[in-house]
């Protein structure tokens, strides 16, 4: 199957891998995982005080498309406000790719772990 | 009629899988082509409708996670889209960890042993969530499914890491 060139440049540069300390009040972590593929993904978001995205790193094991995907969100969230990442959808996500419908799990996953990882955070601050 | 009674089973998860095979052998024998020679054009279609059942439900039958995931349906319990994403946190922070484990191993001072602890790791987890399937699918009441299911989702997770392993093994052993 053929990459987009948005794809191919995402997964082979990547942007914002790694890992955030989880116990740090401030990190909100996003953990999900597509059975029917294997792959997992986990995203952290570094959140300030007045709830914006300062930092965002991700790990991803799976297909060029879902590394992809989790590497653009990680551009996307940052400096936006917990409110505003929250509005992002997949269709965005697999647009912005020009992701095949076969891969649109894909980025579902990534709005997923968005979303896994702000109800993280609304739990560490008691919300 | 479900794959089980096609075959004549019992509906449940513990197929003997000797006898299964034998059941596929007389089913398929008793719809061949030969048989139908002398038949009518619609007794031999139906004749060939029936053998590509049989041989749809063989498959299923025989692999334990397709029939798990069939007798779940069956039994009215359908597994969650496979465009839902799994949020079971700790599980996936070990999947993760079974991730970075198997990624390790190529750079192992003895990549040899370095997999084959990790594959014992893997085949244990993985003997440890078949059981407990087993055990729940044996129960045979909605909630002790709707645990079934779940669990046949991690399942397939470790499916998937097999095929990284074995990937894994031709790397490490093809000099």
């Amino acid at each position: 199957m053929a990459y987009s060139e948005k794809v191919i440049d995402h997964y082979e540069n990547p942007r914002n891998v790694g890992s955030m300390d989880k116990s740090d009040p401030q990190v909100a972590t996003g953990m999900v995982g597509a059975p029917a593929c294997g792959d997992v993904m986990k995203l952290q978001l570094k959140i300030s005080d007045s709830g914006i995205i300062e930092d965002a790193k991700f790990k991803t094991y799976g297909c060029g498309s879902a590394i992809a995907s989790s590497s653009l969100v990680t551009e996307w969230v940052k400096g936006k406000s917990v409110d505003e990442a929250a509005e992002i959808k997949n269709t965005a996500i697999a647009e912005e790719l020009a992701l095949p419908p076969v891969k649109i799990h894909c980025s579902i996953l990534a709005e997923d772990a968005i979303k896994a990882a702000l109800e993280d955070y609304r739990s560490k601050h008691g919300e | 009629m479900n794959y089980f009674q096609l075959f004549g089973l019992d509906s449940g998860f513990e197929v003997d899988t000797l006898k299964l095979s034998e059941l596929y052998q007389a089913l398929q024998k008793s719809v061949h082509p030969d048989r139908f020679a002398h038949a009518s054009t619609q007794e031999q279609a139906m004749a060939v409708q029936k053998s590509a059942m049989i041989n749809d439900a063989y498959q299923i039958l025989k692999n334990p996670l397709q029939r798990a995931e069939y007798l779940l349906k069956i039994r009215g319990t359908e597994m969650p889209s496979e465009q839902s994403s799994f949020r079971d946190t700790g599980f996936l922070m070990q999947q993760m960890e079974l991730r970075e484990l198997i990624a390790e191993v190529k750079f192992s001072d003895d990549p040899e042993s370095a997999y084959s602890d990790a594959e014992q790791t893997l085949n244990s987890q993985y003997q440890q969530l078949f059981d407990q399937l087993k055990q729940q699918l044996a129960q045979d009441n909605s909630e002790s499914d709707t645990l079934a299911c779940d669990n046949l989702r991690k399942l397939k997770f470790y499916q998937k890491l097999h095929l990284e392993l074995d990937r894994l093994e031709e790397q490490i052993f093809e000099d």
